[in-house]
């Protein structure tokens, strides 16, 4: 099986497809995503990810689905680019740093939640 | 089968914002007598908690060392991180690496040479093994809000950002019963300036990556700001000392065996013996010398103090600490009962 890729703005237009193809009047909000411009996202899971969106909407209850993406890992580290430009834009130094950045679990978005199914394979699996 | 207890200092008690999340503190000891795993003994105290918490299992009978390479009685040997009663299944819990004490440990880490003449036969534990972890670089755990880190002498709030630090020798007192210091860390403390060994498998770092002399910060006059301003638990300063005494008694040099922090300088300084340094690199003088220690003040002869005297006055001697009062722990931790 060939594991392809979606792009950012089409996960994003498929998660919100899956809201509407339950009801025009529920929403979604998507979190989490918003430092990222371009990106790829893993298709195998894009797939599992509307089916989720999908069967949350689905619910008479349900008006509003919120969807975040967090680090799974709750430490995360990071290139730093400090750059520097004059008065025309040109570059004049750069210095490339790093730093890791400690996040809380996914437990914090989970408050208030009974029902709760944990679909997630073990860490390192697609 | 009978239950166990451990000690509670409840979140929002201690300087400032106090602790930002709940601390058990429990001695393995209570858990074996209480016929439970270590892993079920937390989700226990975790379930009695109820909210964010930093939980660490103590084993007295063992030995550690802090951060600047002082050889202390008494070690954590796990640390965990619980939510609403929940430690998360992947990173919520963390085992302390035993580490055989062999000639060839002590020839690497030279600062372990006090550990068979003061704690012979004891284990020896500092941090985790990182092939044994899931986060990526530091020695922390995680489950919700809760952060426990450094091998758990420093607690967080993902939420808040309100953050404590744990040293050791504050946490060993506690377990004792004893008094301790809650004070604010001020540019001394700080981020623990000199206050490197090289240690494999160590509370913060993995690898021997920094030897005694160097600064792990590294950040010159920066340093001193970066945690200056956070709220601690620390051991009375005459503790620190004596502790420090102990291993300069048995021929442990500041700035080549030991760490070169204020603590340890200025206590080396006192008694007269020995500091190597011109083993302190220009980059650790540098943060030394932005809190006040300097080398021109450790060239002058020393005042040649007696131990007891530097016990007596180490208040004075040791710099460091902000706003800080002295309380008897008893009054601060509970001791709360797990039934089995």
């Amino acid at each position: 099986m060939r594991m392809m890729h979606t792009s950012l703005p089409e996960f994003k237009l498929k998660l919100k497809g899956a809201v509407v193809r339950q009801s025009p009047h529920k929403s979604i909000e998507i979190r989490g995503l918003e430092n990222l411009k371009t990106a790829k996202m893993q298709s195998l899971r894009t797939g599992r990810i509307e089916e989720a969106v999908e069967q949350v909407a689905a619910g008479k209850e349900t008006s509003k689905v919120e969807v975040v993406v967090m680090p799974r890992v709750p430490e995360t580290m990071h290139t730093v680019i400090v750059k520097g430009y004059d008065d025309h834009g040109n570059p004049t130094k750069a210095v490339l740093e790093v730093i890791n950045i400690i996040h809380p679990t996914e437990d914090v978005e989970l408050e208030g939640f009974e029902q709760i199914e944990d679909r997630r394979p073990s860490i390192g699996r697609h | 089968m009978g239950g166990f207890i451990f000690r509670y200092l409840p979140m929002g008690v201690g300087p400032k914002h106090g602790a930002p999340i709940h601390v058990a503190l429990v001695d393995k000891k209570e858990i074996e007598g209480s016929g439970l795993q270590e892993e079920d003994a937390i989700e226990l105290i975790a379930g009695k908690i109820n909210g964010p918490a930093a939980i660490n299992v103590f084993d007295l009978e063992a030995a550690t060392t802090t951060s600047d390479g002082v050889v202390i009685p008494g070690a954590i040997v796990t640390m965990a991180a619980a939510d609403r009663g929940k430690v998360h299944k992947e990173f919520g819990i963390l085992h302390m690496a035993e580490m055989e004490v062999t000639e060839e440990l002590v020839k690497e880490e030279p600062h372990l040479a006090p550990l068979g003449v003061l704690y012979p036969g004891r284990k020896l534990f500092r941090g985790p093994d990182p092939a044994e972890k899931l986060i990526p670089v530091h020695n922390a755990v995680i489950t919700g809000k809760a952060i426990n880190n450094n091998s758990a002498t420093e607690i967080m709030n993902a939420v808040t950002m309100e953050e404590m630090l744990l040293p050791i020798l504050g946490q060993l007192q506690a377990m004792k019963d004893g008094d301790i210091v809650f004070a604010v860390t001020g540019p001394v403390v700080s981020v623990g300036i000199g206050m490197t060994v090289a240690e494999k498998f160590g509370r913060v770092f993995p690898t021997r990556q920094f030897k005694a002399g160097e600064t792990a910060h590294n950040s010159a006059a920066y340093a001193r700001n970066l945690k200056a301003h956070i709220p601690c638990l620390v051991a009375p300063k005459e503790v620190l000392a004596a502790f420090i005494l102990d291993a300069l008694e048995c021929g442990m040099v500041p700035g080549r065996e030991l760490g070169c922090s204020p603590a340890v300088l200025s206590v080396a300084h006192a008694l007269g013996t020995e500091i190597a340094l011109d083993n302190i690199s220009s980059r650790a003088w540098l943060e030394l010398e932005s809190v006040g220690v300097c080398r021109k003040d450790l060239e002058k002869p020393s005042p040649m103090m007696a131990r007891e005297e530097i016990i007596l006055k180490a208040d004075n001697i040791i710099p460091g600490l902000d706003e800080p009062y002295r309380v008897k722990s008893t009054d601060y931790f509970q001791k709360i009962s797990v039934g089995v």
